[in-house]
């Protein structure tokens, strides 16, 4: 036995790049999975770069310049301009799916939850830790795919696939014949694998791995938010899977699943799409309900108000999220009774959501409020968030939706809940949970320096596109009439103040390595209650050898 | 030992070069599907499904070797019964986007405002051009087969339950060949349609989905045979054989898949018209 | 009761008065933005924050339930959640509050914030299905369309039944139409370059205006099909309160009556492409008795350009 045993332990703890691409461990592939969103929100965040800049004033400046720089076309030839045409819808869709795929989901589900699940419901690692790390790897295949596919004909003249992210036929099909759409197809694919087995690894280590004597009744928030995000993966994502299957057979063996001359329906894939898509929405921001609570109940020195409604309003959230999809398709054609129906569905989930908000409100109300960085950020969320799910509920509405899809103010709606909700979130886990993965501390100056530049940066950019489209300016335009030129050039600017924000994250990042400065087990005092803080910062390679017991 | 006293029935498993592989080999593969549906380049493909393949085996392999090392505790066994459950969830909301596709054009086949649907299908079922398979023909012999071995592979259980390794044995190879003649009349069958799989809806739903119905009873047979070989090497015993417990539970799910594509697709879809065979 | 429970009511108390002052102020001055018009119908205008003036029953519909309810209800309730994070941060801030209170529940107060939110949901869905079935219902004489009115049929307006019916359909990219009262008439409508509208319409804004406007008489309702050639696209007229998907393979149907002669733009509404931003509707609201004359050479000739000499507006 006794050389085995040795044998086993030059296995388990591997040096250098093998430690990483062959690792078995949560809080490393946790580490992969937060480095790669990052590396994706940067890419993300440049490619809506082009777009503000292009968008900045009316005309088309930008693109067939870049079109004529990467593909080659003659400068300001009419090839260039069209190609330039095709290449914003391309950065719209890829900008779309990355921050969806390859920034919010890897961040708050591969990254914090990877981290943080087991720490907090005091388990040693996940329930399948080489299944984990296929989801990990996963990602760098499908996000390659996803790159190429800019670099691959997609309607003919143009390089790429600029269908939305939404990707609906016949735009996706018939509409843009060359590979470049495969790509993307076959990228969506593989990201979705990749989070089918990892929702698969959240439900069982949640379900079977939490200490003695934390029953799913004193499960912190977080994991709780993780479980319900996890079912909605497993249960959306393959519907995805087979959707967009029928495009690529669609595309590539002559099937009429949407083409109409053969008996298809393009609706077909709508509702296909929104049936993942809507609980997608809630895959992106539940994690982020979780965080925010921990962080509200940490800073306030207190405990979370009304722990089990905001459990049971985060499990009706997921359920209703299934049945609200047709809120996407008002203007399709779908009948007065369907609308109705859809109408009324989505509105009562505007109920639970009110339960969370009013409940961290009241986890606040009471407390001894202390607003470090990660406060600092919980609260933008809650404001922001409240914001964008409010113009929800206008949307909800079929008959106001007549006049605001597909415009702008959708574009204002979902980046406050996404872009000002989902990545304040992650900004906000990031601040709280820094210290403890990486054992020290960030300058806390500049965490709150960029807070106050963030939050005026995408305020100026998303605030004045609610007015965009109440005066009718659709969205996925590359140009636009001069009459709405101003509140574009006040968006652009605001693009350019967000920058700046983003910058200072990276540059705080580069001041915490550097400084160094020692973090302790619990920086932030008594109100740091998880188990996560009982551990040393960085938590040992293997934590809870013994598990806890909860009393 | 004591860098690691572990005091709990977890398993902490080795680091693995099996997923970052078979990542890479998922990544070749799909850029050779490209190539291949684009170019008619196949061995791109062939090699990343090559690699695909090898990893499955490397990593099972490693898994079944851990299982007989012990680091099977029963909570880890739990795990992967809660793995298994879960995949299988996932798989039905795969078939339910075939099922939606099949019910979108059987139920509104002659929608008013379905212009082209109309012009398509001749406004009504089955589609102009289309002759339907007789649900009492091979179809139902297919069923009872399915229903047959779903009997079988419980025999094989029962028998392993008992430690009668006889029993498992047939059990298995029993299974094993309902499910190949499964296929084989599948393939008879297919070779008769009265439609193609491209340009018409009927072909495409019915197509993508009994096959990718009969791509899952593939994979179950070859679960299965696994299953069997394992069994004539020794493996499984009376308390432990999980790898058997979760190839009987997805061929009981292939099954009942089979089930509602026998009722919805073959017996709903075909009821009161004239079929061919 | 407790100290702090008596805070909690005192300040709800409080809060409650601000609240209904703030919809005593915004409700009317919302409601009456649209009415006090704007001199450019029919397209966006520079630094403009609402509506474009509506000149439907159905946008009135439309707008007034956004500006009148959903506008106001929001606001409240994105103040009153701010309000409410102000107080804290002020209240209970380390300084101001150094020891925590220890309390997480109040059965009352949840019940409230559960309640109170269904009963406005309620408020809301009453205007929200009537403003729906409104526009998904094409007039047929008899029934009464709400207008502003959104919460009473009984003060709303008959809209005569549909008199002409235009087949739009979306092509990548141009807009096609059909008289199909006319013989099946048919032509395309193309937007025009900045050269072009220099040359033949000048004045007319940039992406917005086109070869061949759709003609249609003024008070008269016309029903739209739409549907499109290749890929999907979206018929969308804001002043109107339309927007209905160009589905290959499907048709649908809307509708609209305009109240008042002039130039009513719109633009595509669903990703198509390349030029999806350069496929711009454009709908020319005349008199009843200048449309019988375009519509006659129309129907007489095939010939778009033709009968458009016979407009006043276009000489
Ligand atoms: C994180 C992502 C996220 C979240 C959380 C939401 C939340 C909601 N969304 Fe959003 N949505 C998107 C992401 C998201 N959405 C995206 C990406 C799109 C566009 C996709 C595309 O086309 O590309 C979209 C589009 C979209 C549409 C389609 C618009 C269109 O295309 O025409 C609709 C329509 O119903 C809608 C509704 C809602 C509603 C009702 C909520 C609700 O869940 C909001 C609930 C929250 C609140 C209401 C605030 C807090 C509550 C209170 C303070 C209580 C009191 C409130 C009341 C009584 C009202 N969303
Ligand atoms: C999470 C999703 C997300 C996020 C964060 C953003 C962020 C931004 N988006 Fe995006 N956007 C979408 C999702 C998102 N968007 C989607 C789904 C669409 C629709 C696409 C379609 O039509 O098909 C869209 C479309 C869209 C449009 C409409 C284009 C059109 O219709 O023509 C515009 C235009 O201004 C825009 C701009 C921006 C800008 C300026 C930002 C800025 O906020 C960007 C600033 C950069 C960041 C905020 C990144 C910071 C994050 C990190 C660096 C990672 C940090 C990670 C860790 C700490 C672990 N976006
Ligand atoms: Cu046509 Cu967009
Ligand atoms: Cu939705």
């Amino acid at each position: 036995m006794a050389t085995a045993t040795a044998d086993h332990d030059a296995h388990a703890n591997p040096t250098g790049w093998k430690r990483y691409v062959y690792s078995t461990n949560h809080k490393d592939i946790g580490t992969m999975y937060l480095i790669f969103a990052i590396v994706a929100g940067i890419i993300g965040g440049a490619l809506s770069g082009f777009m503000r800049w292009e968008l900045a004033e009316p005309g088309i400046q930008i693109f067939p310049g870049l079109a004529s720089m990467v593909y080659g076309h003659e400068w300001q030839s009419a090839a260039a301009i069209d190609a330039g045409k095709h290449m914003y819808n391309v950065f719209t869709t890829a900008h779309g799916l990355i921050m969806v795929f390859f920034v919010v989901m890897p961040a708050l589900i591969g990254g914090y939850s990877n981290w943080f699940v087991p720490l907090m419901i005091g388990a040693p690692d996940m329930a399948f830790p080489r299944m984990n790390n296929i989801s990990f790897w996963l990602l760098p295949p499908a996000f390659i795919l996803l790159l190429m596919s800019m670099f691959f004909e997609g309607p003919p003249g143009g390089m790429g696939t600029g269908g939305g992210w939404t990707v609906y036929p016949p735009l996706s099909t018939t509409g843009q014949p060359g590979p470049a759409m495969d790509f993307a197809i076959l990228s969506l694919h593989i990201a979705g694998a990749s989070s089918i087995l990892g929702a698969i690894n959240f439900i069982t280590t949640i379900f079977n791995m939490r200490a003695p004597g934390m029953t799913l009744h004193k499960m912190p928030l977080f994991p709780w938010a993780i479980l319900v995000t996890a079912f909605l993966l497993l249960l959306s994502l393959p519907v995805l899977a087979g959707a967009i299957t029928m495009l690529l057979t669609d595309r590539n063996f002559g099937t009429t699943f949407f083409t109409p001359d053969g008996g298809g329906d393009p609706i077909l894939f709508q509702h296909l799409f929104w049936f993942f898509g809507h609980p997608e929405v809630y895959i992106m921001i539940l994690p982020g309900f979780g965080v925010v609570s921990h962080i509200v109940a940490t800073f306030s020195k207190k405990p979370v108000f009304g722990y089990l409604a905001m459990v049971y309003a985060m499990v009706a959230i997921g359920f209703v999220g299934f049945i609200v999809w047709a809120h996407h398709m008002y203007t399709t054609g779908i009948s007065l009774d369907t609308q109705r129906y859809f109408v009324f569905a989505t509105m009562v989930i505007a109920v639970p959501t009110g339960v969370k908000i009013f409940s961290w409100i009241a986890t606040m109300w009471g407390g001894s409020l202390s607003f470090r960085p990660p406060m600092q950020w919980a609260i933008g969320f809650i404001f922001l968030f409240t914001v964008g799910g409010v113009t929800g509920v206008v949307l909800a509405n079929a008959g106001a939706d007549r006049s605001l899809h597909d415009t702008y103010y959708v574009v204002a709606h979902f980046h406050y809940v996404l872009s000002l909700g989902a990545v304040f979130s992650i900004f906000a886990a990031w601040y709280y949970w820094y210290p403890k993965m990486f054992g020290h501390m960030y300058s806390e100056t500049l965490a709150t320096v960029h807070f106050w530049v963030m939050f005026v940066g995408v305020n100026l950019i998303f605030f004045p596109q609610h007015f965009l489209g109440l005066n009718g300016m659709p969205r996925r335009y590359i140009d636009y009439p001069e009459a709405f030129a101003w509140w574009n050039q006040v968006s652009s600017w605001g693009y350019a103040v967000t920058l700046v924000a983003v910058l200072v994250f990276l540059y705080t990042i580069v001041d915490a390595i550097m400084k160094k400065r020692p973090a302790g087990d619990n920086p932030w005092g008594e109100g740091a209650t998880t188990l996560e803080w009982t551990l040393p910062s960085p938590p040992p390679f293997h934590q809870f050898e013994t598990l806890p017991k909860i009393k | 030992m004591a860098a690691h006293a572990k005091n709990h029935d977890y398993h902490l498993v080795d680091p693995s070069p099996w997923p970052f592989v078979g990542s890479v080999s998922a990544f070749v593969m799909a850029v050779g599907g490209i190539y291949w549906m684009r170019a008619d380049v196949p061995w791109p493909f062939l090699i990343g499904l090559a690699g695909v393949l090898y990893t499955m085996f490397a990593w099972w392999s490693d898994v079944i070797k851990e299982s007989h090392a012990g680091d099977h505790t029963p909570v880890v066994q739990l795990h992967h019964r809660y793995g298994m459950i879960l995949f299988i969830a996932s798989e039905v909301m795969f078939f339910v986007a075939w099922f939606w596709a099949y019910f979108d054009a059987f139920f509104y086949y002659d929608e008013v405002q379905q212009i082209g649907r109309v012009a398509a299908t001749g406004g009504h079922w089955p589609p102009t051009g289309v002759e339907l398979f007789d649900p009492w023909h091979l179809p139902i012999f297919n069923t009872l087969l399915l229903l047959t071995s779903g009997m079988t592979v419980t025999w094989a259980h029962h028998a392993i339950l008992e430690d009668d390794r006889q029993g498992l044995k047939w059990g298995l190879i029993l299974t094993c060949i309902l499910g190949a003649i499964f296929t084989v009349v599948q393939a008879i069958e297919y070779a008769q349609a009265g439609f193609s799989f491209s340009g018409n809806i009927y072909g495409a739903t019915f197509f993508m989905a009994t096959g990718f119905h009969g791509f899952h009873v593939l994979v179950g047979t070859i679960f299965l045979l696994v299953c069997l070989f394992r069994a004539l090497n020794g493996h499984f015993t009376p308390k432990q054989h999980l790898g058997f417990e979760f190839a009987a539970w997805y061929w009981h799910f292939v099954d009942v898949v089979w089930l509602f594509l026998f009722a919805a697709v073959y017996v709903w879809g075909s009821w009161g018209i004239a079929v061919g065979h | 009761m407790s100290q702090r429970e008596t805070d909690v009511s005192k300040l709800l108390a409080r809060l409650a008065i601000v609240i209904s002052a703030f919809i005593a102020w915004a409700v009317p001055t919302t409601a009456f933005a649209q009415e006090t018009g704007d001199p450019v119908t029919g397209q966006p205008t520079d630094g403009a924050i609402g509506f474009q003036p509506s000149v439907t029953t159905i946008m009135d519909s439309t707008a007034a339930f956004h500006n009148g309810l959903l506008m106001p209800i929001i606001t409240v309730i994105t103040i009153f959640v701010t309000a409410l994070l102000i107080w804290v941060m002020v209240r209970y801030n380390s300084k101001a509050n150094p020891t925590p209170a220890r309390f997480t529940h109040n059965t009352l107060i949840e019940i409230v914030w559960t309640v109170v939110p269904i009963l406005i949901l309620i408020v809301i869905a009453i205007p929200s299905f009537g403003v729906l079935t409104d526009q998904m219902t094409t007039p047929d004489g008899e029934r009464k369309y709400l207008g502003s009115s959104i919460f009473s049929r009984e003060n709303g307006e008959q809209v005569p039944a549909a008199e002409i019916t235009v087949t739009a359909t979306g092509y990548q990219w141009y807009w096609g139409y059909e008289y199909n009262d006319l013989d099946g008439a048919s032509f395309d409508s193309i937007m025009l370059s900045d050269e072009e509208i220099a040359a033949t319409k000048p004045g007319q804004p940039r992406l917005l205006a086109v070869d061949n406007e759709l003609v249609v008489p003024v008070n008269t309702t016309v029903r739209v099909l739409v549907t499109a050639a290749d890929v999907i696209h979206a018929f969308a007229v804001p002043a109107f309160g339309v927007k209905t998907d160009a589905v290959p393979g499907r048709i649908n149907e809307t509708w609209f009556n305009a109240r008042k002669e002039g130039l009513y733009y719109g633009q595509c509404s669903e990703l198509c492409g390349k030029d999806h931003a350069f496929m711009p509707l454009a709908v020319r609201v005349v008199s009843k008795e200048e449309y019988a004359a375009w519509a006659e050479k129309l129907k007489a000739e095939d010939d778009v350009e033709a009968a458009n000499m016979t407009l006043a507006s276009l000489n």
